[in-house]
């Protein structure tokens, strides 16, 4: 996962733990304050909407430009979504077993961008 | 806003990918006290939360036993449904946040055993709220009415058990936009269902346990979109014909008429439940139609209790004529020689087979059978020939060959053999069965050709659907025609008739009804 601007003090889940993928399986997350999150369309893909859009025929600006905005989501909020898609990623095959940890200040907000994006 | 650390919750996660994240969330947020706590101010996300996502929040706070009165307001603009059935908790105080939300439409507080009148006063004038339920709060009493009657909206009212009296109930007359109203167990009389007749939309009226009588049942009729009603355990035995009716309760009543004794009454329940009832020797069931239910085999032995059946139609059930117990295929249709009365029986377009048929010759009173199948050949009409009884046979679309009709020797007393849409026989057979047997008249397409042809006195008739035949036998017949239809599950409720009744097995009638034979 790249972001442009990155806040101090986060840590990042594996960037090049699914080696492999083909270079231009990424897509590009914008949120509300214009901070680019690029990550994996096997990651954003968790996302029901996201799977969507980006997999129906009928051509979605998206699908075209591979990148998507979201003038709701905050940075903070976008970052922790991209986070939940590759922990979710990393964690469906039930091996490992780990908690997401949602701060209790976010909840609100996270719970309304995760109806959004239906995941 | 966002911070890096995080609290070790002791809670493991299980089914990873199944639980969504949304859910993740609500669960977080609702995890604890502390946690309520870092986002209860968060006024501008509060507001904007989708009613949805309110409502499963306050569900799992409300389950977690979280909430507490000032909590209650920040939800004010998002929650659309609240169950707080249960919480004992609940008072004026929790009320006066409660009437200030702006888009509640559904207040479940059934159980809430602290909660009093008085306290009701918050919701008076709330524009939203379309469903309440005070069900079994015990003190809720009659002054309640004067603050739910400016909640104009209302449309589904649960207050059973609750301490309302007649004066109350009258009081509820004004709220015109009911559809549901539950006073189970209210001991409302005559009087106060009287005054409730004003309320022409309700659908759904629970009044079990009242002191109403046939008076004020006489009401009902009023109620001109009734669907469901419950009248268990009081003590009306008539009820007025009710067109729109779809599932009544009777249990624990004794029933003598449910359609004010209307011959011509057709009554079409889905569900008829009357566990524990009686029914009234006199006039008892004469008719019983289950044409077009699910019903089956099983469902012949409870209609072999009602002694005084007539008319029996099973057109279009799931009927088979046999039943497999231990492996061994036993006959059914056996078991309705115990209706003595028995006169028409009519199992159209059911799935018997020629081996299934052989009982029903042995039906003393049977006169009108009907027997309309695609599956039926020449041993079934064989099997009949022994029907002492029979006047008319219904024996349409089956596979019959000429030669099983020449071997056929009709019972003594048949006058109308309808063969129409046998197709597989033949002119010249239908003929000669005619010229045998001139006495009966037989029905098939082929008859009006042979008309033509033949010197021979048949009447013409286009092949009629056996019902109209059913509805000329039924104006015959004096007595109440009560045509109930049952489902197969409140079918089952009837066997406690055959415990708690004695009277269905020993059918004592007074002399002046008994039959000679």
């Amino acid at each position: 996962m790249l972001g442009k601007g990155e806040a101090a003090g986060q840590a990042h889940l594996h960037k090049d733990d699914d080696g492999g993928e083909q270079p231009s399986g990424v897509v590009k997350l914008i949120s509300a304050e214009g901070f680019e999150f690029v990550v994996d369309k096997k990651a954003a893909m968790v996302s029901n909407t996201l799977r969507n859009m980006l997999t129906s025929p009928g051509g979605f600006s998206e699908t075209r430009e591979g990148e998507v905005r979201f003038p709701e989501i905050s940075t903070p909020i976008l970052e922790k979504i991209c986070q939940y898609f590759y922990w979710s990623l990393h964690y469906s095959s039930g091996k490992e077993t780990s908690e997401f940890q949602i701060e209790p200040e976010i909840t609100l907000e996270l719970m309304m961008a995760a109806n959004y994006l239906d995941t | 806003m966002a911070s890096s650390s995080s609290s070790a919750s002791a809670a493991t996660c299980s089914g990873v990918c199944e639980t969504r994240l949304v859910d993740r969330c609500i669960d977080a947020a609702a995890r604890s006290a502390s946690t309520v706590e870092a986002w209860r101010r968060q006024r501008r996300s509060l507001e904007r939360l989708p009613a949805h996502l309110a409502d499963a929040l306050l569900r799992r706070l409300a389950a977690r036993r979280l909430l507490f009165p000032s909590l209650l307001e920040v939800f004010q603009h998002s929650v659309e449904e609240i169950d707080l059935s249960g919480h004992f908790a609940i008072d004026a105080e929790w009320m006066a946040y409660l009437g200030s939300f702006r888009y509640l439409r559904v207040l479940n507080l059934a159980d809430c055993k602290n909660l009093n009148s008085s306290a009701v006063w918050a919701l008076s004038g709330m524009s939203t709220l379309k469903e309440l339920d005070l069900s079994r709060c015990s003190k809720i009493t009659d002054a309640v009415i004067k603050h739910l009657a400016s909640i104009e909206s209302l449309e589904k009212l649960h207050v059973s058990q609750t301490g309302l009296t007649d004066n109350g109930v009258m009081a509820i007359s004004s709220l015109e936009n009911l559809r549901l109203l539950d006073l189970g167990g209210i001991r409302i009389t005559d009087k106060a269902l009287w005054s409730l007749q004003v309320l022409t939309q309700l659908q759904h009226l629970d009044i079990w346990g009242s002191e109403i009588t046939n008076k004020g049942a006489s009401v009902l009729e009023a109620f001109t979109s009734l669907s469901f009603l419950n009248i268990s355990w009081t003590h009306v035995t008539c009820l007025p014909f009710i067109q729109t009716m779809r599932c009544l309760n009777m249990s624990n009543c004794t029933v003598h008429s449910i359609c004010s004794g209307d011959p011509k009454a057709v009554i079409q329940l889905e569900k008829f439940i009357v566990s524990a009832a009686s029914f009234g020797t006199v006039p008892s069931l004469i008719t019983l139609s289950l044409a077009h239910t699910k019903v089956d085999d099983s469902a012949l032995w409870y209609i072999s209790m009602m002694p005084s059946l007539r008319i029996l139609n099973l057109s279009r059930t799931c009927i088979k004529g046999f039943m497999i117990e231990n492996s061994v295929k036993m006959l059914s249709m056996s078991a309705l020689e115990e209706l003595k009365y028995l006169e028409s029986l009519n199992l159209d377009n059911t799935q018997l087979t020629d081996d299934v048929i052989p009982p029903l010759a042995s039906f003393r009173a049977l006169k009108y059978l009907f027997l309309k199948s695609d599956f039926l050949s020449d041993p079934a009409l064989h099997a009949l020939c022994s029907a002492s009884s029979l006047i008319h046979l219904g024996f349409c679309g089956n596979i019959l060959s000429s030669s099983g009709l020449l071997k056929f020797v009709p019972p003594a007393m048949l006058r109308v053999l309808d063969l129409s849409g046998c197709w597989i026989l033949t002119g010249d057979a239908i003929s000669a069965f005619c010229r045998r047997h001139p006495v009966i008249e037989v029905r098939h397409e082929l008859m009006q050709e042979l008309q033509t042809n033949c010197s021979g006195t048949f009447q013409l008739y286009k092949s009629r659907q056996p019902q109209q035949v059913n509805a000329k036998v039924s104006k015959s017949l004096a007595g109440p025609d009560e045509r109930i239809k049952y489902s197969k599950e409140e079918l089952m409720e009837l066997q406690h008739l055959a415990t708690s009744n004695s009277l269905m097995h020993v059918m004592w009638l007074p002399p002046e009804l008994r039959r000679s034979t």
